[in-house]
This record gives C-alpha cells, structure tokens and sequence, in this order.
C-alpha cells in the first residue's frame, strides 16, 4: 500500500471541507441510498432480466476491507460487472463508510446503507438464512437465481457465478 | 423567606442528585429537548453495587453515561458524563461501555473508542472515587502508541480485587505488515490494576490470531485468576473458541479449544460467546453462535480444562435469525436468554437448567418486539437475576425473572 494513493482524496476532502464549513455532515459527498425492509425488491427490480453482484460490508469489518480492495480492481478491470455496495452501518455514520469508499476507489459504485435501527428486519428482506457475518456476497443471476457466499469472495467463485472469462490482473 | 448560600448550594445539589424519568417515547426526533437518560442512550451495561443499587452505563452524543437507580429501574439519577470531551465510543451490541462498582463504591468504567474508519481504536477508562459525583479524566490503556485496531474490550473485578481488561489487538498485525508476513485476524490482550484503577500493568499477550471483531467473555478462576473464552482463527481460517486462564502477573496458564464446530470463514461474525462458572461444578458454562460445518446455530456446552473438551453440546437454537446468547446462574439454577426473529419481530427466548448444564427447559418467550432491539443481557442481584434489554419501542428494560422464568 503506497502513501500516495491516498493523495488525491485527502486533497479532495479539503477542498470539500472548505466548501461545506459550516456543516461537518456534509464534509463528504457520497451517493448512498437509505436502505430498508423495502429497497431489496427496488434493487432487484432495477435488475429485472439482468444478473448483478450484490456486496454488503460494514466499516467493523476487517476482512471487509481486503474483499473491496479486491473488488475495487476487478471492475476496473471488467467495468461491467454490475456491482450493488450494501453498508449495513447506519446511514447516520456515513462520513466513516463515503471515506472508505472513497479511498479503495469504489464510491462511483451504487451505494446503499442500512436505514432502520432493527437490523434483523432488514437482513431477514435479503435473505432470511443470513445471520449477519461479514462480508457476504450474493450473485443473482439473470433469472435471479440466488448463490450466496460468507468471507471474502475468491477469484474461482466470481469465475463460476458469473460463468465467463473476468480479469482478475 | 430568605435563602442562605447553603440553602442555594443544597437546592442545587439536590437538583443535581435527584432522579430524572425518561422512557422511551420520549426518545425520537420530533422531541429535541429530549433528555439524555439511558432510555434514550445507547448499548447500556448494568450492575449491582453491594448496597444493591443498579448502575448502568451508556453511550449518547458520543459522551459515556453514567447513571443509578434505587428503585430497581423504575426511575434513574441525572446521568453524569465520564468523559468530557466527545469521543467516538463504541456502542453496537458487541462493543458496549462496561461499568463495575467496588466494594469501596469506586465505579470503574471502560468503553472502545474508535479514531478512524479502518477499525482502529483505543481501550479507554475512567474511574470514580466520589460514588459516581465525578469521573476521572479518561485513559487509554493499550500502551503501544500505535494508531492501530484495539477493540471489543471487556472488563471483570476479581474477588481478591484484580481488576482485569482484556481487548482485541492488532498490534501484532501491524508488526507482521511492516515486516511483509502474513498474519490472520488480530491478537487478544489484557492489563490488571492492583490499585483499584489508579494504575494498569503493562499490556500482556495471550494469544495470536483472534477472531477481529467479537466479544471477550469472561469468568473467575480462583480468586485472582480469570478464564477468557474467545473466538480464534485455528488453521487458516476455522473461527470456533479458545478458552484460556490468566493470571495477574501476566502469564496465560491454561490453554484450551473450548468449540468443535469447523466454521471455516474469513469473515467477521460479530457474535461473541457467554461464559460464566459454575457454581456446582466449577467448570464452565458457554454459549455462542456458530455456523460451520459441524453446528450451525446457536449452542451450550460445559467445559473444563481437565477434560479439555466440551461436554453436554446443546443446540439451543438453530432457527435462522437466532443469535446473541447471554448466561447467568443464580440459586443452582441455570438462565440462557437469546434473541431470535421470524421475519417480523424479535423473540427474547429463555431456557433453564438445573442439572448443571445436563438438561434444559423448553424454551419460553419473554418479550416480543416489532422494532429494533440491543443484544439481551442479564445482571445479578443478591435477590436473583434481572434482564437488562435496551429496545427502542420499550426502551430500557430492567426486570427481575422469577423462579418459574415469568418476567
């Protein structure tokens, strides 16, 4: 990991900063959606007909953070892989998770964060069989059939969802 | 009449001393002259002092709380903040602030505080020598100056005085990056005070490659010595538990893998385990979540570090959606409370044992909410044992269980 990676949104968040001086919740600018017991059929009615790539992480999770730096670089390498990010920190933490997002080089991604304080109604709308450990990942396919997946996603599991040549370097 | 300074004085530490009733209703946004009051904080611990007054600590606008009651949680004092200036303290089910009360009504209080987004943190605390009036400045105890994930600590008081905080370290993981290896998970650690908080011995190691992000339970062993039980990365990537005896001259005496369940994943399962001992036996009673290979679900079992197994595995629940168990004992009876959902609300469950473990009732439900709820804890009290469950359509609930498991 190099220093001057992180040159360029440290200088941005300045920049941001001195623009929204006056208040600090705005210091980060970030494209979350509020997620709740609603927004999984939106997600998956946006995809209608089409397969997507579902990754939920939270800021508390280590191993969080080398699956998104992974997954950072595959869609820039295969930019079109349709990524949905799903934060189930509280969306009234953003600034910790846009900073991340931000930093690993995945804030352009669609974005959303957990919005009601009873979790368990909002996993149970993903997917009654998830107990909450992260990351998980789920790979729906164009008829959105669902595979699952706890712990960092490999190269061979993305290769065998997908069912095509991705590059991985 | 005319009011002396003394009388002023008195009035207004009577204003200050005396209690404050919020519940939760009065807790949502619509209503910003909200008090901060423990219904309206959040992920409290409680604890009984040796007058049997209820002590709870909790986190609101990033500022510890400390607050008691006389009444059994009927009505609470005006909290009292223990730190002064705001911190980023942890507060989720599996990172709470601790509070314990001495025999000398010193109140000892440590809490996570978190300093970026990468999961770095510090162990903080602070201590009361005036029954909870006042808070010491706060401390940070890990003693690695490093910028560097210290988290999910616990905290535990010995019969003989010892005060123990044992943490998540990833000092040791820092170290191994530096160094180009490879190293999975974290590190557990633990400091001791034998001057009731004035002072902590340095940090010592326990183990190499924790689980990063559950739960520390701890019990006695003997007087002075404590038991951990923790989740630990064995192999590669297998997260079951360990179980381990400290003492307070810093050595790890005993060593044991209290688990079996071959859960391989590289991922954070946020479910810590319970663990107390037991009074009949002397071995230890545990509960945790798992999901490998071997058992999925939530279970119980009893261990020893003669047998160095565990012994009378129970599958408590292994419905999806069960998690986050909490063990106490009181009157040779066993408690195990857990939260489970069916898709539309939360179940606290309750089971009871008294056999040690052997056998256990079916399961009862206590309570039943349609909103969001903390994981449920249970304190002791010389009369019994009480649940401590903060909800957000109840708020803050404190309540005896009596002898057939009603609440």
């Amino acid at each position: 990991m190099t220093n001057t990676r992180f040159y360029p949104s440290l200088f941005s968040r300045i920049i941001l900063s001195g623009v929204f001086l006056s208040s600090a919740s705005l210091a980060m600018a970030d494209n979350f959606q509020a997620f709740t017991a609603e927004s999984f059929k939106e997600i998956k009615s946006n995809f209608e007909g089409e397969e997507f790539l579902l990754g939920l992480w939270s800021v508390d999770c280590p191993p969080c953070m080398v699956e998104m730096e992974f997954m950072s670089k595959l869609v820039k390498l295969n930019p079109d892989i349709p990524y949905v990010l799903v934060s189930t920190d509280p969306i009234d933490q953003r600034n910790y998770s846009a900073e991340f997002l931000e930093d690993v080089g995945l804030a352009d991604k669609e974005s959303w964060m957990f919005a009601d304080s009873f979790v368990e109604r909002l996993r149970f709308s993903i997917d009654p069989n998830w107990y909450g450990e992260l990351p998980r990942s789920y790979f729906f396919d164009s008829n959105h059939a669902m595979k699952s997946h706890s712990g960092i996603v490999s190269e061979e599991l993305l290769q065998e969802w997908f069912n095509r040549t991705l590059n991985f370097r | 009449m005319k009011l002396t300074l003394t009388d002023l004085a008195a009035i207004i530490l009577l204003s200050i001393t005396s209690t404050s009733i919020a519940t939760a209703n009065d807790c949502n946004e619509t209503n910003p002259s909200n008090s901060v009051s423990i219904h309206c904080g959040d992920s409290p611990s409680a604890t009984f002092d040796n007058n049997g007054r209820l002590w709870t600590v909790f986190v609101q606008d990033q500022h510890v709380y400390v607050s008691h009651s006389d009444d059994l949680g009927q009505s609470y004092s005006v909290p009292v903040a223990v730190n002064p200036v705001r911190e980023d303290a942890e507060h989720n089910g599996e990172n709470r602030p601790k509070i314990i009360v001495d025999a000398d009504s010193n109140v000892f209080i440590s809490w996570t505080k978190k300093t970026s987004p990468r999961f770095t943190g510090e162990i903080r605390f602070s201590r009361s020598n005036d029954g909870g009036k006042t808070f010491q400045t706060p401390r940070t105890i890990n003693d690695d100056g490093l910028f560097a994930g210290h988290r999910f600590e616990s905290l535990y008081l010995t019969e003989s005085g010892h005060l123990y905080l044992t943490w998540v370290d990833k000092r040791d993981l820092e170290a191994s990056i530096e160094l180009g290896e490879d190293y999975a998970g974290a590190a557990i650690y633990y400091a001791v005070s034998t001057d009731q908080g004035a002072s902590f011995s340095t940090n010592y190691r326990v183990a190499n490659n924790s689980c990063e992000c559950c739960r520390i339970a701890i019990a006695p062993s003997g007087t002075e010595n404590i038991a951990i039980l923790w989740r630990q990365i064995f192999g590669e990537t297998t997260r079951d538990h360990a179980i381990a005896v400290l003492t307070p001259e810093g050595k790890t005496q005993e060593i044991g893998r209290a688990s079996y369940d071959e859960w391989q994943i590289d991922a954070c399962p946020h479910h810590g385990p319970t663990m107390i001992q037991s009074r009949l036996s002397g071995d230890y009673h545990m509960s945790w979540f798992t999901n490998g290979d071997l058992h999925q679900g939530i279970y119980y079992a009893r261990y020893s570090f003669e047998e160095d197994h565990p012994q009378y595995v129970f599958r408590v629940d292994g419905r999806a959606g069960a998690g986050h168990p909490y063990l106490a004992e009181h009157a040779k009876t066993l408690y195990l409370v857990w939260k489970g959902f069916d898709g539309q609300n939360t179940n606290l469950s309750l089971i009871e044992s008294t056999d040690d473990g052997a056998s256990w009732t079916v399961p009862k439900i206590l309570h039943t909410t349609a909103q969001g709820s903390d994981h449920p804890l249970i304190v002791s009290g010389d009369d019994g044992l009480y649940l401590s469950w903060h909800t957000q359509e109840m708020g803050y609930v404190f309540e005896k269980f009596t002898a057939n498991g009603e609440t």
